[in-house]
């Protein structure tokens, strides 16, 4: 965790970095420096060499003097050779013996008498002897045989003398006398001097001094066991190798993995060679003790300058570190947390400033979404709340004329959304009338969904005030009209059934019409339509009447059904709405009973599945089966001409139906008034059609009313306009006897109702009748 | 069943007509006839009383031949008293405010006394007045 920091890695590469070119240079350092500290050391090696060279070239030339001179003066005066040899014995303490011998038979040796041999004991006394008495004769000697030959002297190889117990080398030059060899002078030398010349040089410890001979016999070596040993052949084979480059007396020996460096330096006069030995570790120590030194320090100062950078970045970063955190908590979902202090306005300062802002943000478009989101949950059960009050307001889609199975309605309601603006309503109205209608408010959803409501509401307050479907129409367009500023309308088709005698009134706001079959092919009814309503106040809507037959249905639908489209965009249409109702009706008895809107609104859904269903389709049946009237109910249904006689007969007739059917004989009376009264009417006003069926009447006796129709072939005469007589409180008062009868008409009947078309006119009246134990009035 | 007339008393000053029927449009002309036949006999002042406690039934026609026979009273100074109408009747009259409410009696008796106040109350004007 602690590696993955950035702070971490910036350190660690800082440092890696730091520490590599550090090494780098520091080893490049320790070359360069390693070879400069090398060539002085071998400068100064060979110094040691040249001075120890010298050191013992001197003290050999003392000797090598004292031999040729002696050799020089005894050779003509081989008498004195003695007491010579004795004096110069004296005067030279690395002489440890010196011999004057001659050639044996020599003049000179007959004159000597002798070959003296002065030695220096041990405890540096000194003896002279008579070499000629020796046991042995030296002339056979190599030292004498090799010292005859030296005119200019040499030196012989060292030799350990046993009677003096050390190392001796000697040193012979020939006696001549005039060019004829005469003997030789030998000094012994002891080598003894020679440690104590390597001990004076004072050599660092470490480095070893020694002088070897031609045979590769170390003659002299600071590590006294090897002195008269033989040199190791590597160093000799090196001493004997030809010489060459700035410093030619330097070699490097490689001694069993220890490098040594060899300075050599030749002794004049022998074949003696000064060496100084150097071990190269020897050479480097200090430089490298230096630099070990230096990487310490170095390294301390890596370790100490990482942990600045670290604990600089560290904390210059560790906002960083928080913002990374919370920027996880970010996708965690939480957004409520502290940012660090910003410090300065770098930019991990603005980093901060706009994270600080993008989390504010942020939260505020989230408070948004879920605020919207809610909204959206509201609004969905909303709908479907509206959905259940809008099904609630619609009665059942089916209906059953419970009490003389007269007719039978067929009803159903698809919204192409959840809620919309089709409708369709019915219920009872007092005295055997039965009120429906179908409407489809211009737009959908909620708006179309709400004035829907309204209408349906309104339709349902209005209707116990209405008289008919048209005045219905009217009743309700004026509510609608009120404060309808966004101009919202509905069309509506209104119908009002007797259910007694089939009898059928419509009027139409801007519907489309009705389609009837049963009895015939289908095919529209082609009713008049006013405005639709909530537009114009003052609007009247024309109306239409006229009855069932047994086996009739008249189908009321919305514009969804025939405007609904398949994929090709065409539309469903009213032809072949006509064509599949016929179908449906041809079907036979099992669909008879079936119910058309179900059949309709199925079909068209399978017609509309490829593009969906795009309106609002509302639709209602109703089938007029005529089973009959109920029990107690009498019927009258006369046609006659229009003369006095017949009209009483007529009455008298009425009368006698009434009284049969136990109507009330104050009822039985207001029917015989009104029914003279309009009759006596109707004959005064002639006939314009057939004479022998001018007047027809209708009369029937349902629950709790009595209902007539008059139908008369005449010219239009509406009970209804006439204005109201002035009535003075005494008819005497009065010059004309006209507007009586109509006034009375109007005072006694429950209902008028007057139509006129090209029949003549209608009236349709409605008595009260009460129950004798009902809530009379 | 038609419209039965019955005149009785006739006298110049009082007559009295019992209705008993329908007074209809089929009716009215045999009642007018009958009426007019008393009518041009009675004197200035007199009073006619109609008895409507047998009438069934007034339409219009009927209310119209009363109006007539209340003028042609009413030309002569009289009075035209009805007593006691039927619901039905009485209905339609109320309807149409056919008659001053005053000039409408429960009974004979009730007619009776209000002629004799009528009586009296003529008799001391006229003694004042003379």
């Amino acid at each position: 965790m602690a590696l993955r920091s950035l702070a971490w890695r910036l350190a660690l590469w800082l440092l890696g970095s730091a520490t590599l070119v550090f090494v780098a240079s520091g080893y490049l350092l320790f070359r360069m420096v390693g070879q400069q500290v090398l060539q002085q050391a071998q400068r100064e090696s060979g110094a040691w060499a040249s001075q120890g060279s010298s050191l013992v070239q001197e003290r050999l030339d003392n000797i090598t003097n004292t031999a040729r001179v002696l050799a020089a003066i005894i050779g003509p005066r081989p008498l004195d050779a003695a007491p010579l040899i004795h004096d110069a014995m004296a005067g030279n303490t690395d002489l440890a013996g010196l011999a004057a011998a001659f050639v044996p038979g020599s003049p000179a040796a007959r004159e000597a008498g002798q070959s003296p041999f002065v030695g220096r004991s041990s405890d540096a006394s000194l003896s002279q002897r008579d070499l000629f008495k020796d046991t042995q004769p030296y002339w056979n000697a190599t030292w004498f045989q090799f010292g005859l030959t030296c005119s200019r002297g040499c030196w012989h190889e060292v030799f350990r003398s046993q009677s003096r117990q050390r190392l001796l080398v000697s040193y012979s030059s020939s006696m001549q006398v005039d060019g004829k060899v005469i003997g030789v002078v030998n000094a012994d030398v002891a080598l003894d001097w020679l440690q104590g010349i390597l001990l004076s040089m004072h050599l660092p410890a470490g480095t070893h001094a020694f002088v070897i001979d031609q045979q590769g016999l170390y003659l002299a070596n600071d590590t006294v066991e090897r002195v008269g040993k033989r040199a190791d052949p590597a160093l000799l084979k090196l001493l004997n190798a030809p010489r060459s480059a700035e410093y030619a007396n330097a070699h490097q020996l490689d001694q069993q993995g220890v490098h040594v460096w060899i300075f050599d330096q030749p002794i004049n006069g022998t074949h003696w060679q000064f060496g100084v030995a150097v071990p190269e570790e020897l050479i480097y120590a200090q430089v490298r003790d230096a630099f070990v030194a230096v990487l310490v320090v170095g390294a301390l100062t890596l370790l100490i300058l990482a942990l600045i950078v670290m604990v600089t970045l560290r904390r210059t970063l560790a906002p960083l570190g928080v913002l990374a955190e919370r920027a996880e908590q970010v996708s965690r979902g939480a957004l409520d947390f502290a940012l660090p202090r910003v410090r300065h306005h770098d930019e991990i300062g603005r980093l901060t400033h706009a994270f600080d802002k993008m989390r504010r943000e942020l939260a505020a478009h989230l408070e948004e979404l879920t605020r919207f989101a809610g909204e959206q949950a509201r609004l969905a059960s909303e709908l479907d709340i509206a959905q259940q009050i809008q099904i609630a307001l619609l009665p059942g889609s089916h209906y059953l004329d419970a009490r003389c199975h007269n007719f039978e309605l067929f009803a159903a309601l698809k919204p192409a959304h959840s809620v919309g603006g089709d409708l369709y309503s019915y219920f009872m109205l007092p005295s055997q009338r039965f009120c429906f209608m179908v409407g489809d408010v211009a737009d959908k959803g909620i708006p179309a969904a709400l004035f829907m409501a309204r209408t349906i509401t309104l339709a349902k307050a209005m209707a116990s005030r209405a008289q008919s479907p048209q005045q219905l129409l009217q009743l309700i367009n004026q509510e609608l009209c009120r404060n309808n500023d966004n101009c919202m309308f509905v069309t509506l088709l209104c119908g009002f059934l007797d259910v007694a005698t089939g009898h059928l009134t419509l009027a139409s706001a801007g519907h489309d019409p009705p389609v009837l079959w049963g009895n015939h092919a289908a095919r529209w009814l082609p009713v008049a339509s006013g405005p639709a309503l909530g537009l114009d106040e003052d609007a009247s809507f024309p109306v239409m009447r006229m009855r069932l037959r047994a086996g009739d249905t008249l189908l009321v639908y919305t514009d969804g059904v025939t405007e609904a489209a398949n994929e090709a965009l065409e539309h469903y249409g009213g032809e072949r709405l006509l064509a599949r109702l016929d179908q449906f009706h041809q079907a036979g008895d099992e669909s008879r009973h079936g119910d058309p809107t179900r059949f309709l609104a199925e079909d068209v859904q399978s017609y509309a599945a490829g593009h969906g269903q795009s309106d609002d389709i509302a639709l209602l049946a109703l089938r007029w089966n005529h089973v009959g009237l109920e029990d107690g109910t009498s019927m009258l249904d006369l046609v006659f001409p229009a003369t006095l006689e017949k009209v009483f007969d007529t009455l008298d007739h009425c009368e006698r139906k009434l009284h049969d059917a136990g109507v009330r004989s104050g009822v039985q009376a207001d029917v015989r008034l009104v029914l003279e009264e309009l009759m006596v009417n109707m004959v005064h006003h002639g006939c314009s059609g057939n004479p022998e069926g001018c007047i027809g009447l209708r009369l029937m006796i349902v629950e709790e009313a009595v209902l007539v129709e008059l139908n008369h072939e005449g010219t239009p005469f509406d009970p209804l306009q006439l204005a109201e007589p002035a009535l003075t409180g005494d008819l005497a008062d009065r010059h004309d006897g006209g507007g009586l009868g109509i006034h009375l008409v109007r005072a006694m009947s429950s209902e008028l109702n007057y139509t006129h078309d090209e029949y003549g006119n209608h009236l349709q009246l409605r008595f009260a009748n009460p129950s004798e134990h009902g809530h009379g009035t | 069943m038609a419209l039965n007339l019955r005149i009785d008393p006739f006298s110049p000053q009082r007559s009295t007509f019992y209705l008993e029927g329908r007074l209809d449009a089929m009716s009215f002309g045999e009642f007018d006839k009958e009426a007019e036949k008393v009518l041009e006999q009675m004197g200035m002042g007199s009073t006619l009383v109609l008895d409507l406690s047998a009438l069934d039934y007034i339409s219009s026609a009927g209310l119209r031949s009363i109006a007539k026979a209340r003028k042609a009273m009413r030309a002569r100074d009289g009075h035209t008293l009805l007593v006691n109408p039927q619901a039905q009747v009485r209905k339609v009259f109320d309807i149409v405010k056919a008659v001053p409410v005053k000039e409408i009696f429960q009974d004979v008796r009730e007619l009776d006394d209000y002629l004799d106040r009528i009586q009296r109350k003529m008799v001391n004007e006229g003694g004042e007045l003379e």
